[in-house]
């Protein structure tokens, strides 16, 4: 669930900028890293599971008006090495903030520990997670699915042209979009620093698993995106349930196998 | 005079003088940290170069009066970039004398490099094969054996839980994992151990919940993991996530101690027993002084890496006092076979193998009331020295210079 939701966001910037989001991952890390930083200080975890991605949101908000932007003109390469650069300096920012030794943090009393679902024992925090990303997908579908603002933003996707000529303000889509799919990685990342801990890192080991799901489902198409985070997921428990060193590998072997027969990806390129 | 005649002079001057300034100059001794500043172990690199550092500046960076010149290259985790750098550094800087890098599988790789280049090279990991199959004269292992942490852990794992037969292990796939991976099934044996599962995953592994799923369905007495690093970290957080932690003990068997606890919270830590080749309280007067210093200039006590890269460099420097020499064959001949007093006790290096004879450190992590400070993570409480059995000695022979 959690790659679909990385994979998610990656690709609603994808679709509507045309370009990579190589600072993807670091939003991720960002997520998690504020996420522990907001407990700390308040204390409250569902209060902090709000306010962490809010807080990636407005950096995705500032990074697309006081840099995406000004690069419009200048092409999509120069977008994606902003982005690439961005990356960069958004991990070295993790470590002069945070420090460069990663730490743990618990989940909220009230999920610690697991429950016996008969055929399994799991982590009573890993199926909140399950629950709460599923939500945060169908909430972000309908949103794209059901408002006008998520049928603009998809028609921004499928003709940027076309919308601009219909009068409405691309450069306020983008802007939104990009927020979005911040928020979406933000909110994988803060939902994460309880399983997996944070450290500096964290982001670049998830990027490459959602350009994989990118990549699988069809790039830009959010549909796409949503299976084949899913896919991913259930390929690699299935496999690690028989074939533990293969669980990594998986990942990778999947995509190979299904761009080898569908070059476009799952879904189609949008 | 002339202006032509003064710049003659000076020239002169230049030609003669200058020559005896350089000739006056001892030349330095080149020394290479190879330490992994990027990719897998990047969060290491700095502070293996902090014990280096410090050793050598424990010498004022002289040796027998000629100055050392300590460079550093980033081995990035990767048997290809490492042994390139390595190799410029000989060729282009004059390395002689190289240390490190922190992966198993790189460290043979760069072993290579200094075999073929004649260069003097110590190495702290999990690999037996540096002092095994693979030995040869210019390398070193200062890490204890596999089979002395092996036994170092399972000896005193069972002394102290007697009726934890039944282990799951969860294991890095590559050269330290296999290595330790075998001995523990060596000596779990003598105790009747029964190893109802062993999962190996990649490095860089950080998704372990499928591991701990198949751990936990085979309802084992303790979870033994032989892994490392963030690895090492993710695994004993996940396995807490899955409760089997604090209900099941958890050992990690070859840990890098204060860098891996420091990232977990007390509740992960608690009924979690560990093995590592350092730990900050060790009672010996040279450990004593270099943890004061370290905390000093720090902040914090250190683990196993920089007290690796700090141990290493210091039985190298004692190899130059006994060779009385700075060339490579003579510090080679030195260290082999030397006895002393030093970072963790006795320590000797087995002429045979290269492999350094050394305490192995067993620890029992505290409850958090237990807790006096914030890195009171843990008490030691046995170490072992056991030697690799001659039996299963794979280094038939050094081979000469």
């Amino acid at each position: 669930m959690l790659y679909a939701l990385m994979g998610l966001g990656l690709s609603l910037i994808t679709g509507i900028l045309n370009i990579p989001n190589f600072a993807h991952g670091a939003l991720f890390a960002i997520g998690a890293y504020l996420l522990v930083t907001t407990v700390g200080v308040i204390g409250n975890f569902w209060v902090s599971l709000l306010l962490a991605p809010l807080g990636v949101a407005l950096l995705g908000l500032i990074i697309e008006y006081a840099g995406i932007r000004r690069l419009y003109a200048a092409g999509h390469d120069y977008q994606l090495l902003f982005t690439f650069g961005l990356a960069l300096i958004l991990s070295e920012g993790i470590i002069v903030v945070w420090g460069p030794v990663g730490f743990s943090h618990l989940p909220p009393q009230i999920l610690r520990g697991g429950v016996d679902l008969g055929f399994t024992f799991y982590p009573k925090y890993r199926l909140f997670v399950m629950v709460a990303a599923g939500l945060l997908i169908l909430a972000t579908w309908l949103f794209l699915e059901k408002t006008r603002y998520g049928a603009i933003m998809r028609a921004g996707i499928e003709n940027k042209e076309m919308v601009s000529l219909l009068g409405i303000d691309i450069h306020k889509l983008f802007t939104v979009a990009f927020a979005l799919g911040a928020y979406l990685a933000g909110i994988a990342g803060a939902l994460t620093a309880p399983i997996r801990g944070v450290n500096p890192n964290m982001g670049v080991d998830m990027l490459g698993i959602a350009f994989v799901v990118v990549a699988l489902g069809g790039l830009g198409n959010l549909l796409g995106a949503i299976a084949a985070g899913l896919l991913i997921g259930v390929a690699q428990a299935v496999v690690a349930a028989y074939w533990t060193e293969a669980s990594t590998a998986v990942i990778f072997a999947v995509m190979a196998l299904v761009l080898l027969v569908r070059p476009q990806g799952l879904f189609g390129i949008r | 005079m002339k202006r032509r005649d003064i710049l003659k002079v000076g020239a002169a001057a230049a030609g003669l003088g200058f020559p005896a300034i350089i000739r006056a100059q001892p030349k330095e001794i080149v020394m290479l940290g190879i330490w992994p500043a990027t990719g897998a172990f990047s969060d290491v690199g700095p502070i293996l170069d902090r014990g280096m550092r410090m050793a050598l500046e424990e010498r004022d960076m002289k040796i027998q009066g000629r100055p050392v010149k300590y460079i550093v290259r980033d081995s990035a985790t990767a048997a290809g970039a490492a042994t390139r750098r390595v190799e410029e550094a000989v060729d282009g800087e004059g390395a002689k004398f190289v240390i490190g890098p922190w992966s198993s599988g790189v460290a043979l790789a760069v072993s290579e490099v200094a075999k073929r280049k004649k260069v003097f090279h110590y190495f702290s990991g999990g690999t037996e094969d540096i002092s095994g199959s693979r030995c040869h004269r210019y390398s070193f292992q200062w890490a204890a054996s596999p089979y002395t942490a092996a036994k170092t852990v399972v000896d005193n794992f069972m002394k102290a839980n007697p009726k934890a037969r039944r282990w799951h292990l969860l294991v890095a796939d590559y050269a330290f994992g296999w290595s330790v991976e075998k001995y523990i099934k060596e000596v779990g044996k003598t105790h009747g151990i029964e190893f109802v599962g062993a999962d190996r995953h990649p490095l860089g592994e950080r998704e372990f919940s499928n591991y701990v799923q198949k751990a936990a369905a085979n309802r084992p007495d303790a979870v033994a993991m032989i892994n490392f690093g963030l690895d090492a970290v993710s695994g004993a957080r996940e396995i807490f996530n899955f409760g089997l932690t604090p209900k099941v003990p958890l050992i990690m068997t070859w840990s890098s101690g204060v860098e891996e606890l420091v990232q977990l919270t007390p509740e992960i830590r608690e009924n979690i027993w560990v093995g590592s080749n350092f730990y900050y309280t060790a009672d010996t007067p040279v450990a004593k002084k270099f943890v004061a210093a370290y905390q000093a200039k720090f902040g914090n006590p250190p683990g196993y890496a920089p007290s690796a890269a700090y141990g290493m460099t210091r039985m190298m420097l004692h190899a130059f006092d006994k060779a009385k020499s700075v060339e490579v064959r003579d510090v080679i001949t030195a260290l082999e076979g030397i006895e002393v007093q030093d970072l963790v006790g006795r320590m000797r290096v087995d002429p045979k193998t290269h492999q350094t004879l050394r305490p192995y450190f067993f620890m029992r992590c505290k409850p958090k009331s237990a807790m006096k400070h914030p890195t009171d993570f843990a008490d030691i409480i046995a170490t072992g020295d056991t030697p690799l059995p001659a039996e299963y000695a794979a280094c038939k022979d050094l081979g000469s210079f």
